[in-house]
C-alpha cells in the first residue's frame, strides 16, 4: 500500500511573508489531507525542526518556529490535548542549541505553547550497528527518540552544499534526521553522508513529516508559502525533490533509503497543490552550476596559493 | 628584524600570522594560546616556541613585539602585562570594553614607553584609502553628509566547522555589541571628519542575540560633516560578498567606496591571481591576498606597526584613536533609543518570534 503526500500553501506569499495564522491554516490543511491518526493518543511527542547554524527561517536555512507552533496546535487539537511535547535538536559541529533556540525564536515559541526545548546531546544514547548498502554503521541515537510515542520531523525545504562543501544535496526529512545523531562533531560522518542519513532513518523513522517550505532555499531563498505533509519519508522527500526540480531517482539518499526499506516511492498519492507549478517557482540549483561556483573555485584557489605562495584567509582555511 | 609573538591563535590570530609572512623586517617566532588544539595548529605552521600562558612568552627575550588577538575581556590585562614586559603591542580591535579600561591601558603604555597600535584594519582597505585620498584632495568639496554601512558578523559562514566562541555571545565578556562592527565605521567617521558627537541612536534586534543586532546612529563631527551609520550583525552573506560602504555627499560632488570596489569580486580575484602568478614566475614580490580585495589590509596594518617599532615613530592608529572610538560607543549607549523588543526584554536573551509584517 502506498502513502499520501499533501501540499498546502499560504494565501499570502509575495512581498512580506505570510503571518502565523496563514501558516497554521496551511499546516492544518496539509495534515488533514494525509488523514493520519496515531493508533492511540500519543502521551509523548517529539518534534525535530532543522536548526542548522543560527540563520533564521527567512534565509531558507532553518525551520520556521511558527510551523512548529502550528504542528504543536494540531497535535493537541486532533490527537491528544494532554500530550507532553518536546521540540528536540542536537548540537552540531558549528551550532549550539543553547544559542540557536533563543536566537531563532524557539524559546519564545516554547514558552507560548508550553512545550520543552531539549538538546538531545545530553540524552542517553543507543548505539546499534546498522548495515547500509553492505556497510556497517554505528551512530549514537538519543533514547528519547527511540522511546517517544509520536515522532514528527519538521525539516526545511532546501538544497545546498554540505559535507565540507564537497556535495550538493536536497535537504528535507531524510537529511533532517542526520541532525538527531547524538554527537556534536557530525562532520565525521560526512565521508559516508548518505549511508549515515539512511542509518538514522532506519532506526528512528518519524511517524509524520511536516516540511517547512514557507521560505524555501534554492539558488536563493524563495517565498513558496508551502507545507508538505506525509507519513513516509521516501514519499515526502521524493515529492520535495520534484518541487525543487530534481528527479528523485537521481538523489542518492532517496534511492539508498528506499533500497534499505525506509519507505517507498510506489503508489504515492499527491494531493493539494500542483507540484509542476511549484517547481516552476523554485529557483533550482544545478549540480554543474554548484560545482563551478564552489568546488572548482575552491580547488583553483588552493592550487593558486600553492603556485604563488599567496595565503588563504581564515574563512577559507 | 622584529620578532613577533602572537597572543591568541583563533581566527584573528591566524589572520595576523598569515599576514606576517608578507611583512618586511618581521617574523613570527612564538605563539601563545590556552588551547592545545590552537598550539598544535601553530606548530604545524612551523612555530616552535609555543606557550599555554602568554605571560611566559612575555618573559622571553626572543620576542620584541606581540600581536594580541584575545577576546575583548582579556585586552586590558594582556596589554598592560605586555607593556610592563617591555614588548611593543599591536592589539586587535577593539582596544578594550570601556573608557576605564582604555585609560588603564594608556597609562601602562605611557609608563613603560612601548609602541602600541590598535588594529583598525578598515583604514587600510584599498577602497577606503582611495576614498580618503579623494576626500582629502577636496575633489568633492565640503562633505556635508556621509553614510557609513557595515553588515557582517558571526553569521557569515566559514568552511571551518567550529561554533561561534562562547565569549562572543556573552555581553559581559564581549562588552558593548557595537565594539565589534560599529567600532570600525565609527573609527572611520573620526578618521575622515575629526572629533565626533552622537546626535541620535536607535538599537534593535532581529535575532534573539543577548543584545541588539542592528543599530542606526546619527553622528556630528568637528568638521561639520554629519554621518548616518548603519551597523548590522544579522546577515548570512557568503564570501567574497561584503556589505560595507562609505558614501560622501559633498558640495562639489559625491564619492563612495563602491566606486573603488571591484564590481565583480570573482573577476577581480581571477585578474589579481593572474598578476601574482606572473609576478611569481618573473621573480617579483606578489601582492599578498590582493585577490580577496580586503584582506591585504591586515598586511598593511602589520607593516605599519612594524615600521613604527623599527623607527620609533607614531603608529598609524594610536591608543588614543582606540580610546576615543570606545568613548563614542559609550556615548551611543548613553543616549540610544531601544526598540520595543529590546526594551521589553529584561534578559535580552529571547527573541520576539514575530514576523516582520507583524512588527510595529
Amino acid at each position: 500500500m502506498g502513502s499520501k503526500v499533501a501540499l498546502a500553501r499560504t494565501r499570502t506569499r509575495e512581498g512580506n511573508a505570510a503571518g502565523s495564522r496563514e501558516i497554521r491554516d496551511a499546516v492544518y490543511r496539509a495534515l488533514d489531507m494525509i488523514d493520519y491518526s496515531p493508533p492511540t493518543p500519543p502521551e509523548t511527542v517529539a518534534i525535530k525542526p532543522n536548526l542548522r547554524f543560527y540563520w533564521d527561517y527567512s534565509t531558507g536555512e532553518t525551520t520556521d518556529p511558527r510551523v512548529v507552533a502550528a504542528v504543536i496546535d494540531y497535535v493537541r487539537d486532533r490527537w491528544n490535548p494532554a500530550a507532553l511535547i518536546s521540540v528536540v535538536e542536537t548540537d552540531a559541529s558549528a551550532m549550539r542549541t543553547r544559542h540557536a533556540f533563543p536566537m531563532l525564536g524557539f524559546d519564545r515559541m516554547a514558552e507560548e505553547k508550553a512545550v520543552s526545548l531539549v538538546n538531545l546531546i545530553g540524552d542517553e544514547m543507543i548505539e546499534r550497528e546498522v548495515r547500509v548498502a553492505g556497510r556497517a554503521i554505528t551512530v549514537p541515537i538519543p533514547r528519547t527518540l527511540n522511546d517517544v510515542d509520536l515522532f514528527i520531523s519538521c525539516p526545511k525545504l532546501k538544497v545546498g552544499p554540505y559535507a565540507d562543501g564537497n556535495a550538493l544535496h536536497i535537504t528535507c526529512t531524510l537529511k533532517n534526521l542526520f541532525g538527531c545523531i547524538g554527537k556534536r562533531r557530525k562532520v565525521v560522518y560526512h565521508r559516508h553522508l548518505d549511508e549515515a542519513i539512511v542509518a538514522v532513518n532506519k532506526q528512528i523513522p518519524p511517524h509524520v513529516h511536516v516540511v517547512d517550505g514557507i521560505v524555501a532555499l534554492g539558488t536563493r531563498p524563495v517565498r513558496l508559502g508551502l507545507i508538505i505533509a506525509g507519513t513516509d519519508a521516501i514519499a515526502v522527500d521524493s515529492v520535495a525533490a520534484r518541487v525543487m526540480g530534481y528527479n528523485p531517482s537521481r538523489v542518492k539518499q532517496i534511492t539508498l533509503a528506499e533500497r534499505e526499506g525506509v519507505g517507498t516511492r510506489r503508489r504515492v498519492e499527491t494531493v493539494g497543490e500542483d507540484v509542476r507549478q511549484l517547481a516552476r517557482e523554485f529557483p533550482k540549483r544545478g549540480q554543474m552550476g554548484f560545482k563551478l561556483t564552489w568546488s572548482l573555485q575552491l580547488s583553483m584557489l588552493r592550487m593558486y596559493t600553492r603556485l604563488t605562495g599567496d595565503a588563504l584567509p581564515p574563512a577559507l582555511d | 628584524m622584529i620578532r613577533i609573538g602572537v597572543v591568541g591563535f583563533g581566527k584573528m590570530g591566524r589572520m595576523h600570522f598569515k599576514a606576517a609572512r608578507y611583512v618586511r623586517d618581521a617574523t613570527v617566532v612564538a605563539v601563545a594560546d590556552g588551547s592545545q588544539r590552537a598550539l598544535d595548529a601553530a606548530g604545524r605552521q612551523g612555530v616552535t616556541a609555543l606557550y599555554e600562558d602568554y605571560r611566559e612568552m612575555l618573559s622571553s627575550p626572543a620576542v620584541d613585539a606581540v600581536v594580541i588577538t584575545l577576546p575583548n575581556f582579556m585586552h586590558e590585562e594582556a596589554i598592560t602585562d605586555a607593556a610592563r614586559a617591555g614588548k611593543h603591542i599591536l592589539v586587535e580591535k577593539p582596544l578594550a570594553r570601556s573608557s576605564e579600561e582604555c585609560a588603564h591601558i594608556a597609562e601602562a603604555v605611557d609608563k613603560w614607553g612601548v609602541t602600541a597600535m590598535v588594529g583598525h584594519n578598515y583604514r587600510f582597505f584599498p577602497s577606503v584609502k582611495r576614498l580618503k585620498q579623494e576626500y582629502d584632495s577636496g575633489a568633492i568639496g565640503d562633505t556635508v553628509l556621509s553614510t557609513l554601512e557595515l553588515v557582517s558578523g558571526p553569521l557569515v559562514p566559514s568552511l571551518e566547522s567550529r561554533p561561534i566562541p562562547n565569549w562572543y555571545m556573552d555581553s559581559e565578556r564581549m562588552g558593548f555589541w557595537l565594539l565589534d562592527l560599529g567600532y570600525h565605521v565609527i573609527d572611520l567617521f573620526r578618521w575622515f571628519f575629526g572629533d565626533a558627537r552622537v546626535v541620535h541612536a536607535y538599537l534593535d534586534r532581529h535575532y534573539g542575540f543577548p543584545h541588539e543586532d542592528s543599530a542606526a546612529i546619527l553622528l556630528d563631527s568637528s568638521s561639520g560633516t554629519k554621518g548616518t551609520v548603519h551597523v548590522g550583525w544579522f546577515s548570512k552573506q557568503i564570501f567574497p560578498t561584503f556589505d560595507f560602504r562609505i558614501i560622501l555627499h559633498g558640495t562639489a560632488g559625491f564619492a563612495s567606496t563602491d566606486q573603488y570596489t571591484p564590481a565583480n569580486l570573482r573577476v577581480h580575484a581571477a585578474l589579481e591571481g593572474t598578476k601574482n602568478f606572473m609576478r611569481r614566475i618573473t621573480g617579483r614580490r606578489i601582492h599578498p591576498l590582493s585577490y580577496t580585495f580586503y584582506y591585504p589590509s591586515y598586511v598593511e596594518e602589520l607593516q605599519g606597526f612594524v615600521d613604527s617599532v623599527r623607527t620609533g615613530s607614531q603608529p598609524p592608529v594610536t591608543i588614543q584613536d582606540g580610546w576615543e572610538t570606545v568613548r563614542i560607543i559609550e556615548e551611543v549607549y548613553g543616549i540610544a533609543t531601544l526598540s520595543p523588543a529590546l526594551a521589553q526584554s529584561a534578559s535580552l536573551g529571547q527573541r520576539e518570534p514575530v514576523p516582520q509584517t507583524e512588527r510595529t
